[in-house]
């Protein structure tokens, strides 16, 4: 009763307020960005990896620690799994087992753990510090601008895993230590993304209002300026994750980042690196799991960057 | 550095020619017609130097050098080193005098650090490892060509060698830290040897027709050792807590190649004596380790485990053992830290008695006990804190006499009380094997010396090996390394070596040798004629001058890389005159 009568009326004035009403950048930006072919399937990788991370405990049939002794068993075993096939009397390995009597299935799931965070925790702590050198170079111009993005290209002139490599053998190898070194190595990256994006937008009228209104220079800043700017950090902050990752298992690799029997795929790869002919597995799954992440960063990055670009109409 | 090579024999030959002109001129005035005209005509040839025809004339006329034999003594044996006195007898003579009786003073001199050089090539270069690395003098069947730094060392066959020269006229050595990148190399057809065949690549050698393995005897041994200055190490029952905590079986059984076995003692079995069946290592017994914790207060406890991440025959999977004994301190309720030190920097740090809690291990010199137990439980050894006395003692008592019976009762003491003090945890004596192409003939591997080149013989006129790791340098004195020690081995000898595949000595640049009857003086005889690679002849001089720059500290060619001669010290103690 009550449908009947409230619908027709209802309807057309809304129809004409969603005409008229202007959509929200970020409603605009999500729109697109579902549409993008691309930033779907890094979606929905990144959705399945952060699912994977959060329940590692639930998907892992073993601690990552834990050794599996069984008569028979023999260690660096290939994959058994019991739909393909596999003997019922011998325990499931999805990925086999490595080196140490140890589940690779559960070791990998586990190792998602640890490569989100290592990918969230390097990119945010650079952002975060880029973000305020790139603004404050950008803003204040001068003398502090010059001193601030020159020590930036004198960062970015070492190859950066070269660069986060000499930090680390100051620092002394270890997780912490190599997240700090990817942080550091990836800072000047988003010092002078945003620092391009504030020189622009400073000179925009709404700011030359807000000056008249009689705004402080921090607040011109850090409410007005900044907000307006942050569009292509996020589009760089993805991508700057995937490379973060990348940067940390590079360095595990080689002994210097996390270190035994910690899950860390580079580390797990560089572990059996000499095994690739008789247990390939040992090093397919980790390799494989590097790859997807990194993937679908950089594909929900791509899918980003098309889906806020000003210039393309939806 | 092609031209430097040509010219510098051309060089020292003119030069010997010279000295032997001043010191043989009043004796034979034959000499000054014959020896300025073959000079200028052979100059231009490298290896045909005029020398062969000067050669003669020297050992002829030992009288008018006999002044100038050359010896070199300490004043007493208050000096803290064991070796008394050096001297050329005369020529061809060379009498080394100890403070103390020594057993096994023959294999220790076949040590490649104590290769023989020209005395005037050791003057000209002052015993530099640098300089002597670039233009390496030696008598051995090669003679170095090129050392391309990070790539490979070229050596080509010596004409003037003394003995049966080297089959292939050229060898080719190289490095690669990885065993698959080794073992691609040999089954491409790019390597004709390689070192250390990883674990678990045994089986895929053997099943390969155009390959061959070669197992190397276990003469070594893989410890875990510990610091007992050291907290919590500084408590006996914490350190014998972990020998019962440590499943060694399981270690070997799980992670060693064949050919591996668990040791009972320090010294491997295979060994004449040090090696003690009857008093065992202790049992695995997890319940009495975690007994041992709790009555120490040291429950939950925390510490960190170093090591370095090299493969050697006694640790072929360094970082996988490192996480097995991990965890199995975990199932006594230990935490373990693991901590990867870079190879240099962690040796340091263990010898200077830094590191708490490590691997380690050891690869026999020469087949004997003092080679293993002097070297780790002697006087001076920092690596495992403070050291033991009453070992010291019993050590000493071992090493000062050559009955076998006498020997093993001391050595039989000192197991037992190695294993009541648990310094270190002896875990296995790992079995280790070199591969090569199935058509090498002369492939072998030796116990405890490098791999000799020149008796390989691949069907084609290259002989490439490759190793773990690229050599330090080419003057071995100041190295202890062994694949250093590969390098040298082709360029240098020493009086005595071992004999291809087995620990024992056999005559090289010495024809004979023989000692008295407290084995404190040992006098060889030099093998006549034989040639350096610059063209000088060797003679007694050349042996003292050669084990004077080690020894004395004051001598001008006591230089080396780092100046500290480690074999020297760990084979004779104390250098003379040092500080």
């Amino acid at each position: 009763m009550q449908e009947s009568l409230s619908a027709p009326i209802a309807t057309v004035p809304a129809r004409e307020a969603s005409r008229l009403r202007v959509q929200s950048p970020f409603a605009r930006t999500m729109r697109r960005l579902l549409h993008n072919r691309s930033a779907q399937v890094g979606l929905v990788i990144i959705s399945l990896l952060v699912l994977v991370a959060i329940f590692a405990d639930v998907i892992a049939p073993y601690a990552y620690d834990q050794q599996i002794r069984q008569s028979g068993l023999r260690r660096r075993s290939p994959p058994c799994i019991h739909l393909l096939g596999c003997d019922r009397d011998k325990p499931q390995l999805l990925m086999g087992l490595d080196g140490n009597f140890r589940d690779l299935f559960s070791r990998v799931v586990y190792g998602s753990r640890l490569s989100l965070q290592i990918g969230f925790l390097t990119t945010g702590a650079a952002i975060l510090i880029g973000t305020l050198l790139g603004a404050a170079a950008g803003y204040a111009g001068g003398w502090a601008d010059n001193i601030i993005m020159r020590a930036m290209d004198v960062l970015l002139a070492f190859p950066s895993l070269l660069l986060a490599i000499a930090i680390v053998s100051v620092l002394g190898p270890g997780l912490i230590n190599t997240l700090l070194a990817v942080a550091i190595v990836s800072i000047p990256i988003y010092a002078r993304v945003v620092r391009s994006s504030v020189l622009s937008v400073k000179e925009m009228d709404y700011i030359a209002a807000s000056r008249a209104l009689g705004a402080s220079p921090l607040r011109i800043l850090f409410v007005r300026i900044l907000p307006n700017s942050l569009t292509p950090v996020i589009v760089v902050g993805t991508l700057g994750i995937a490379t973060a990752i990348l940067d940390a298992a590079g360095l595990s690799f080689l002994g210097l980042g996390a270190q035994p029997p910690t899950p860390e795929w580079g580390l797990m790869l560089g572990e059996e690196r000499n095994s690739v002919f008789n247990a390939p597995h040992l090093v397919f799954f980790p390799g494989i799991a590097i790859m997807i992440t990194v993937l679908g960063f950089n594909l929900l990055g791509d899918g980003l960057r098309d889906a806020l670009d000003p210039r393309r109409k939806a | 550095m092609n031209t430097k090579n040509r010219f510098l024999p051309a060089l020292s030959a003119a030069a010997v020619t010279a000295l032997l002109l001043a010191a043989c001129a009043p004796a034979t005035p034959a000499a000054p017609t014959e020896a300025p005209a073959p000079a200028p005509t052979e100059a231009p040839a490298p290896t045909a130097a005029p020398a062969p025809t000067e050669a003669p004339a020297a050992t002829e006329a030992p009288a008018p050098a006999a002044g100038a034999m050359m010896k070199v003594e300490a004043p007493n044996c208050d000096y803290g080193g064991t070796m008394k006195a050096i001297e050329a007898v005369d020529e061809l003579t060379v009498k080394f005098t100890l403070c103390t009786p020594d057993p096994a003073f023959p294999y220790k001199i076949a040590g490649d650090s104590f290769a023989i050089l020209d005395a005037d090539y050791l003057n000209d270069t002052g015993g530099d490892s640098n300089k002597i690395s670039e233009n390496p003098v030696g008598t051995g069947p090669y003679k170095l060509k090129e050392w391309k730094r990070g790539e490979s060392i070229t050596y080509e066959a010596f004409a003037d060698y003394w003995g049966e020269k080297a089959k292939t006229p050229t060898a080719v050595l190289r490095w690669s830290k990885e065993a698959a990148q080794r073992l691609l190399e040999l089954q491409s057809g790019n390597a004709d040897g390689m070192s250390n065949v990883g674990p678990d690549d045994f089986e895929t050698v053997e099943k390969d027709p155009s390959l061959k393995l070669i197992e190397v005897p276990a003469a070594n041994i893989f410890y875990i050792g510990f610091n007992n200055t050291i907290p919590p190490f500084d408590d006996d029952r914490v350190r014998l807590a972990f020998a019962y905590g440590i499943n060694r079986q399981r270690i070997v059984d799980d992670y060693y190649p064949r050919g591996s076995v668990v040791a009972t003692s320090f010294v491997p079995t295979s060994f004449a004596v040090g090696a003690s069946p009857n008093v065992p290592w202790h049992e695995y017994n997890p319940e009495k380790a975690k007994e041992l914790l709790k009555e120490a207060g040291k429950e939950n406890l925390e510490v960190t485990l170093t090591y370095r991440d090299v493969v050697r025959g006694y640790l072929p999977n360094p970082g996988i053992v490192a996480q097995e004994i991990q965890a199995q301190l975990k199932e006594i309720g230990v935490n373990v830290k693991i901590e990867v030190k870079e190879s240099g920097a962690f040796l340091d740090s263990v010898t200077a008695g830094k590191e708490a809690f490590y691997l380690l291990g050891w690869g026999a010199d020469y087949p004997d006990a003092t080679n293993f137990l002097d070297y780790h439980f002697g006087p001076e050894n920092k690596q495992y804190g403070k050291p033991y006395d009453d070992i010291v003692a019993l050590l000493k008592e071992g090493a000062s006499t050559a009955d076998l019976a006498k020997r093993q009762a001391a050595y039989d003491k000192v197991n037992e009380l190695l294993k009541k003090y648990v310094p270190m945890i002896p875990v296995a004596h790992g079995g280790s094997a070199l591969a090569f192409r199935a058509d090498v003939e002369g492939a072998h591997a030796n116990p405890v010396s490098a791999l000799v080149f020149a008796v390989m013989a691949p069907p084609r006129d290259t002989f490439v090996y490759v190793q773990n790791a690229e050599p330090i340098s080419l003057h071995c004195a100041d190295e202890s390394d062994g694949e250093t020690f590969t390098a040298c081995a082709q360029i240098y000898e020493t009086l005595l070596r071992f004999k291809l595949g087995t620990a024992e000595v056999e005559p090289a640049l010495a024809v004979s040798y023989e000692s008295n009857a407290d084995l404190t003086e040992w006098t060889f005889k030099l093998r006549p004629g034989v040639k350096f690679h610059n063209g000088a002849t060797l003679d007694a001089n050349d042996v003292v001058a050669t084990m004077a720059a080690q020894w004395d500290a004051k001598n001008p060619n006591h230089k080396g890389r780092t100046g500290s001669f480690e074999y020297w010290t760990a084979y004779f103690g104390s250098f003379l005159n040092a500080q």
